[in-house]
């Protein structure tokens, strides 16, 4: 076949599978980190002139057929809490939002072998080392039994990718009914903001600040128990190497540990200092305990490695006892080479930035 | 920038239209396919600022030349080898496996050392240092090491110029994962002028669909049930861990022939022809045979320059285990700086070592009585069991990982939530799709090679279409790339 008709081929085909496809393509667009907005507005002009002139319905049809819901949206937020109020109505629970927050302090019960707590673990895929972690050294102990639940490239910016709170509220908590939920977000969430109406809010802009944090508060909200038997562990993202151009991490903690402040039953962990050196800065390799000098991160200084997750695990569990009375329980001190130095602790205030880091 | 994505979709245009107008005008038209592959290759580092990594490739290409150049000048006008262009051979190796190991093992030696120093009581702190992997290294590495070595043999009777040899090492359809193609096979193609009336477009697209199909759709469903089982295998039941082992060994078969189909296919276009790299590698009765149908450029790699410089089996029977256990050790260790590839190769080269100790014993046993058929099935159920075994190796992030996934199997309780009837289908039809005549395949790339233009536009563009829909939001890379 002549080069010049294998060209009109391949750009045909091409063609046909860009409109075809195009609803996809906008979405994985949206749905991407860090993506380069004119990639979004390339695809979403292809989109609306596709859709205009039905040529997405064979693919539309092929998903509907598959089960998928290619123009279904992602159900917002506000949606989602006012469904769990409904229910809670519908239950016989309250709807009264002026309640005592003291009354809403979680009332764990003591776990035993014979009837170990739940603990879910869940986030994007920083979570996945540590959660791996989380539910090796919690099941260690007999009293918990763990669940890990991580998503890669997920977060809370693009529900349209991963829709975090609807995962939370109808599959986690129904299906799970996890008493702790230990969850931790960031990584994947410097980027713009498409809210419910539409609007674009520019990364880190201090609109975008103010619907990130509303996001976050909402999202506890979403997962406390009517019963208040369940503990919320919401973790900050450690810092990210200065390389890896995931910035931000600083100020989605302190937004994080801000709406942790108004709401008893989330208990925010301040992974921050366990990943950074005595000024609050990244670093690779730390040393544990017993002096000994190890990588914490994998090489893209974004993931946790093994020893970064167990370290940060055994930080939670520490966490953890505070919560749940373990003393009376045959529970192993952690490993010297497992745990940070005693001087590494959490912060008492998250600042809002922290100076130097990205 | 990966085969499956919009960026190489346009890429690609931009160089199949460049490289059919340029090809009457050599000089140009390579030219114009280095710039491009370099292109290709900086795209890679462009988003991680580091760029300057591209440089390894320019460093590989100008060395290796050299070194051919100078090995070929210190041979005897004859062709016969001189110690001096031994020793030019063996440098440019040294300086090739030295730039490999800086960069891909450097971090698993130093925390090996520090290992073994701690177990001896001396403990010193963490020596890792912060290095990024070149994507392709070992592939080119490779590469270049064959051609010098070729040169040394007096294969090559002229080195090639500079511009023919970066070309060979860098062009784009095999930079990132290969096959690894030898110069005899490419340079030659440089030279000729394939008519530009007749670009073989039927096969090409077979292989480029096919390749899309098995890495967008298969290898990404296989992941479905692999990566869960894989990061947390003390959370899988038995039959989970179970069907994980064989979906990976589908996964890592669909994702790395599915690059590789698309690879020969998009230099088919170009009117560039790549070796075969996978021959229906799970239908192997044994694992010699497997191994001739899995990478088997790589294969042909390690016999030809490892294996029978090691001495082959130019020696004693023992003498031959040893350079085949060694060989398959080494090919382990190159996938990747990790105890689990050297276990992994170890346990292939342990079983080809006992494969034939039990097939000579057969051999002076003569017939067991059995219908050949029940023998063969049973060849096959056990090589392919055994390669599944192995896989566990490769695919677990360490060693302690690969004992527990294997523990599972028989110790793993509980429910089996992640086996579907649909993946226990994809497994077995992927395994009976190796059982296909090779005249299938051929027939349908005669039947689509007989379609009018306009259906053939029609059937690549809902082709496309199909596969997104099957497929996750989202590509991952390809498994090979890391290694």
């Amino acid at each position: 076949m002549p080069a010049g008709l294998v060209l009109v081929i391949v750009v045909g085909a091409l063609l046909l599978a860009m409109v075809g496809n195009a609803d996809s393509t906008l979405r994985k667009s949206e749905g991407k980190p860090r993506n380069a907005e004119w990639r979004t507005e390339v695809a979403q002009k292809v989109a609306s002139v596709s859709d205009f002139l039905h040529l997405t319905s064979p693919r539309t049809a092929v998903d509907e057929a598959m089960g998928r819901h290619a123009e279904a949206k992602p159900e917002s937020i506000d949606d989602l809490l006012a469904q769990q109020q409904q229910a809670a109505a519908g239950d016989g629970g309250s709807t009264d939002t002026t309640v005592d927050l003291a009354t809403l302090t979680p009332k764990l019960r003591t776990p035993t072998q014979a009837e170990p707590l739940k603990l879910w673990v869940g986030g994007d895929s920083v979570t996945e080392t540590f959660g791996t972690s989380m539910v090796r050294i919690s099941e260690s102990t007999g009293l918990f039994k763990g669940i890990l639940d991580f998503h890669v490239s997920t977060g809370l910016a693009v529900p349209s990718y991963f829709n975090w709170p609807e995962h939370l509220v109808k599959d986690v908590i129904p299906n799970d009914d996890p008493d702790i939920v230990v969850i931790m977000f960031g990584a994947n969430d410097g980027q713009n903001i498409k809210t419910d109406d539409g609007k674009v809010l520019e990364r880190f802009s201090p609109e975008w600040y103010t619907e990130y944090q509303s996001r976050v508060g909402k999202t506890m909200d979403l997962l406390r128990s009517p019963d208040n038997d369940r503990l919320v562990m919401w973790l900050g993202p450690p810092p990210m190497g200065p390389s890896t151009k995931t910035h931000g991490m600083d100020r989605i903690s302190y937004a994080a540990w801000t709406e942790s402040k108004s709401r008893p039953w989330v208990d925010y962990v301040d992974t921050w200092p366990f990943f950074s050196n005595a000024d609050l800065q990244f670093v690779h390799s730390l040393p544990n305990a017993d002096g000994e000098v190890r990588g914490m991160r994998q090489k893209d200084d974004i993931h946790m490695s093994t020893v970064g997750g167990d370290r940060l695990a055994w930080v939670v569990m520490a966490d953890l006892g505070t919560h749940i009375d373990l003393a009376a329980t045959k529970v192993p001190s952690p490993p010297l080479s497992q745990i940070a130095p005693p001087t590494v602790k959490e912060r008492d205030e998250i600042p809002e930035s922290v100076p130097g880091a990205i | 920038m990966l085969f499956p994505t919009i960026d190489f979709a346009i890429f690609f245009l931009v160089v199949f239209t460049g490289s059919w107008l340029l090809r009457p005008h050599r000089l140009a038209w390579k030219l114009f396919i280095l710039a491009s592959s370099f292109f290709f290759y900086g795209y890679w580092f462009s988003e991680r600022s580091n760029l300057p990594l591209a440089s390894i490739l320019a460093f590989t290409i100008i060395v290796n030349w050299a070194f051919g150049k100078a090995t070929y000048n210190a041979m005897t006008p004859e062709g016969e080898r001189t110690e001096r262009s031994r020793w030019l051979v063996r440098a440019a190796v040294v300086v090739d496996l030295g730039v490999l190991a800086y960069f891909k093992y450097v971090n698993f030696f130093l925390s090996s050392f520090t290992e073994r120093l701690s177990s001896i009581g001396v403990h010193v702190s963490d020596p890792t240092v912060s290095v990024l992997l070149p994507i392709g290294i070992s592939f080119f590495t490779f590469q270049a090491i064959s051609y010098v070595i070729d040169i040394g043999r007096g294969v090559w009777r002229e080195p090639v110029p500079l511009l023919d040899f970066a070309v060979y090492l860098s062009f784009f359809a095999h930079l990132i994962a290969g096959p690894i193609v030898r110069a005899s096979e490419f340079v030659p193609q440089l030279e000729a002028q394939p008519d530009p009336r007749f670009v073989q477009t039927s096969e090409a697209f077979m292989l480029i669909f096919r390749g899309l199909f098995k890495k967008v759709v298969i290898s990404s469903y296989m992941a479905t049930i692999v990566d869960p089982v894989f990061a947390l295998p003390h959370g899988a039941s038995r039959w989970e861990v179970l069907w994980a082992i064989y979906a990976y060994a589908i996964q890592i078969y669909a994702d790395f022939s599915g690059y590789t189909d698309m690879a020969i296919g998009i230099a088919l276009l170009l009117g560039i022809r790549f070796p075969q790299n996978f021959d229906a590698p799970y239908r192997s009765l044994s694992v010699q045979d497997f191994w001739r149908r899995w990478h088997m450029t790589l294969s042909r790699w390690l016999r030809d320059y490892l294996y029978i410089p090691l001495g082959g089996n130019r020696g004693s029977e023992w003498f031959t285990f040893r350079n085949l256990f060694l060989t398959m050790v080494i090919g382990g260790l190159w996938h990747g700086a990790n105890w689990t590839f050297v276990v992994w190769g170890a346990l292939q080269g342990g079983f080809l070592v006992a494969e034939r100790i039990v097939k000579d014993k057969w051999a002076e046993r003569g017939p067991i009585g059995l219908p050949s058929q029940l023998v063969r099935a049973l060849q096959w159920l056990l090589t392919f069991n055994f390669i599944c075994f192995a896989w566990v190796f490769f695919r677990a992030p360490n060693f302690s990982d690969a004992t527990d996934v294997i523990g599972r199997l028989f110790s793993g309780g509980g429910s089996a939530t992640l086996i579907t009837p649909l993946l226990i289908i994809v497994v077995i039809a992927m395994l009976a799709s190796q059982f296909v005549p090779e005249r299938v395949p051929a027939q349908v790339t005669e039947k689509f090679a007989q379609l009018a233009p306009v259906l053939q536009i029609l059937a690549l563009g809902a082709g496309m279409v199909l596969i997104d829909a099957l497929g996750p939001e989202g590509i991952a890379p390809f498994i090979y790339f890391q290694f």
